[in-house]
């Protein structure tokens, strides 16, 4: 149970950065302060898989030397950050949580990982994630699953599990995360953080560990929607080695933040968070109470009718489990317990499907496709739930969910852009959310309309109470 | 939600695929496959066309 005491003590990406700026905050001292709290904090909610302490002090240590001279790189210069352990890291152990990894040094980093290593960042470790970011949370693996630092009885979600608690716990200051049908925003909204899932192809995949090709999305996870911004500037951009990769050129992620919401349109999904997977009051509360935020900001707000959500759901995840059979297909035929057993039984069910079943999904995918674009021409943003309500038990989810169409698959299967921001807190104080989308590479808006919200709400005072403040 | 495939036959299928898994293996794919079965009827429409083309089309300029 947590009290929501409002605590200074845990910086911003975008505060931080200022300070450092402003020769206020010394890199090496925010990440010697940071591997401490880990080392308090950390054993309670499993966060981290490996913490790579001497690098992390070689990295700020650095950064220090380029704010003493003058010569910071750009805003996240100094700001330590974690990689969720799919993310390959060149020369450090990436084990995608799995016994099959176990033992498995990259000999280069993603590129994602480049850009931000580039970009000045500190490096404090790898972080817990669902096995191969969909078997989770598993306890028959050689790591424990992270754990909520709401309660840690409670489940984050996943897959970027550790990320998700590690940024609420205040350990880092952003993270890397991954999102095939929900992996960013599920634990960004368990966890009461901002998480975003860029346009498809906008943030190369490359050298990271694939679960489905078509679906998979690499983003960032922050505290707040600018530091969100702020992290996807570096990450985004088109990358030669990721067949999907976009060519449009990145914008300022920025340039909409502090400039409200008047004259934009949004569309509120009503019957996906009230019929076709009924949401919790709070989660329905902190709906409610954003449409008449943006109302009385100048917005207008209507509904908008899709599909069932359970049909996006079927044919997100029919795809996403054969795609990801295809690719662990030997080690499913040599070394199937070698998995653990939740991954192993949710993935394992593609092995009784048809290459017609495959045809059939991406068939029904462009029949979707087709739809959500129709229903937002006119509309700016569309509007429901990220999860269906505040976090459940850990030890109480259930291997399979398939009368429960999730929130987020929809927004793979169309690739468009979606954020999870905290619209409040339920029973318990855990965090809810509220799921916000926008047009094909229309980050820009998204990022404006979330912030809009975060900073004419008070959620972003409250902290996990943690061993160590 | 049960499966209109027969569990014998489901040993079957898991040996196609080339899975060599205990019968306690097989009835846990096989007690959840009815899901995955409602799914794939959802995905299949009666009425779709011939020339209703897949999400993912082939492009050659891609290669070049």
């Amino acid at each position: 149970m947590n009290d929501l005491s409002v605590t200074t003590s845990f910086p911003t990406i975008a505060g931080a950065s200022a300070d450092i700026a402003a020769k206020k905050l010394s890199p090496v001292e925010l990440t010697t302060h940071l591997l401490a709290r880990i080392k308090a904090v950390d054993p309670t909610i499993n966060s981290f898989l490996l913490v790579t302490g001497e690098r992390a002090m070689a990295d700020a240590k650095a950064a220090e030397t380029r704010m003493m001279q003058g010569t910071r790189i750009g805003p996240l210069d100094g700001i330590p950050i974690a990689h969720k352990d799919i993310y390959n890291t060149a020369g450090i152990r990436t084990t995608a949580h799995s016994r099959q990894l176990e033992q498995n040094v990259p000999k280069a980093d993603a590129t994602t990982v480049a850009k931000l290593t580039a970009a000045g960042t500190v490096m404090l470790g790898k972080l817990a994630t669902h096995e191969f970011a969909f078997g989770g949370p598993s306890f028959d693996l050689p790591w424990p699953p992270a754990r909520n630092p709401w309660d840690p009885r409670h489940f984050t979600s996943g897959s970027s599990s550790g990320t998700g608690a590690a940024v609420a716990a205040g350990l880092i200051l952003g993270g890397t995360g991954s999102d095939t049908g929900g992996s960013i925003r599920g634990p960004a909204a368990l966890c009461g953080i901002a998480g975003i899932k860029p346009t498809y192809g906008r943030v190369s995949r490359s050298g990271i560990l694939p679960l489905a090709y078509t679906l998979d999305h690499s983003g960032p996870m922050a505290w707040t929607v600018e530091d969100c911004a702020l992290m996807l500037q570096v990450m985004a951009g088109y990358d030669p080695a990721d067949p999907a990769g976009s060519k449009k050129p990145v914008p300022d992620f920025s340039a909409a933040l502090g400039k409200g919401v008047k004259g934009l349109k949004v569309g509120v999904i009503r019957h996906f968070h009230e019929i076709d997977n009924p949401a919790s009051a709070a989660t329905l509360k902190g709906i409610t109470d954003a449409t008449e935020l943006f109302r009385s900001e100048g917005a207008e707000v209507t509904d908008v009718t899709l599909s069932p959500m359970q049909d996006y759901f079927a044919c997100g995840f029919l795809i996403m489990i054969q795609e990801a059979y295809a690719l662990h297909e030997k080690w499913m035929q040599t070394s199937f317990t070698q998995y653990g057993e939740l991954l192993r039984d949710r993935m394992g069910l593609a092995a009784f499907l048809t290459g017609a079943d495959y045809i059939q999904a991406i068939r029904k995918r462009r029949e979707l496709c087709l739809e959500m674009a129709a229903a937002m021409v006119g509309v700016d943003i569309l509007l429901t739930a990220s999860q269906p309500a505040e976090a459940g038990l850990i030890d109480e989810v259930p291997k399979w969910n398939f009368d429960k169409p999730n929130f987020t698959m929809p927004f793979n299967l169309t690739g468009y852009p979606a954020i999870s921001i905290c619209s409040g807190y339920g029973l318990g104080g855990l965090p809810v959310s509220i799921q916000l989308i926008a047009k094909p590479f229309e980050e820009v808006t998204l990022f404006g309309v979330a912030d809009a919200y975060e900073k004419a709400t008070d959620w972003r005072a409250h902290r996990p109470k943690l061993p160590m403040g | 939600m049960q499966t209109k495939i027969s569990l014998v036959d489901f040993g079957a299928l898991a040996r196609r695929a080339g899975l060599t898994l205990t019968e306690e293996q097989i009835a846990t794919f096989h007690g959840a496959f009815g899901h995955i079965e409602a799914m794939l009827e959802n995905i299949r429409l009666p009425t779709r066309g011939r020339e209703a083309e897949p999400a993912l089309t082939f492009d050659p300029e891609g290669f070049q």
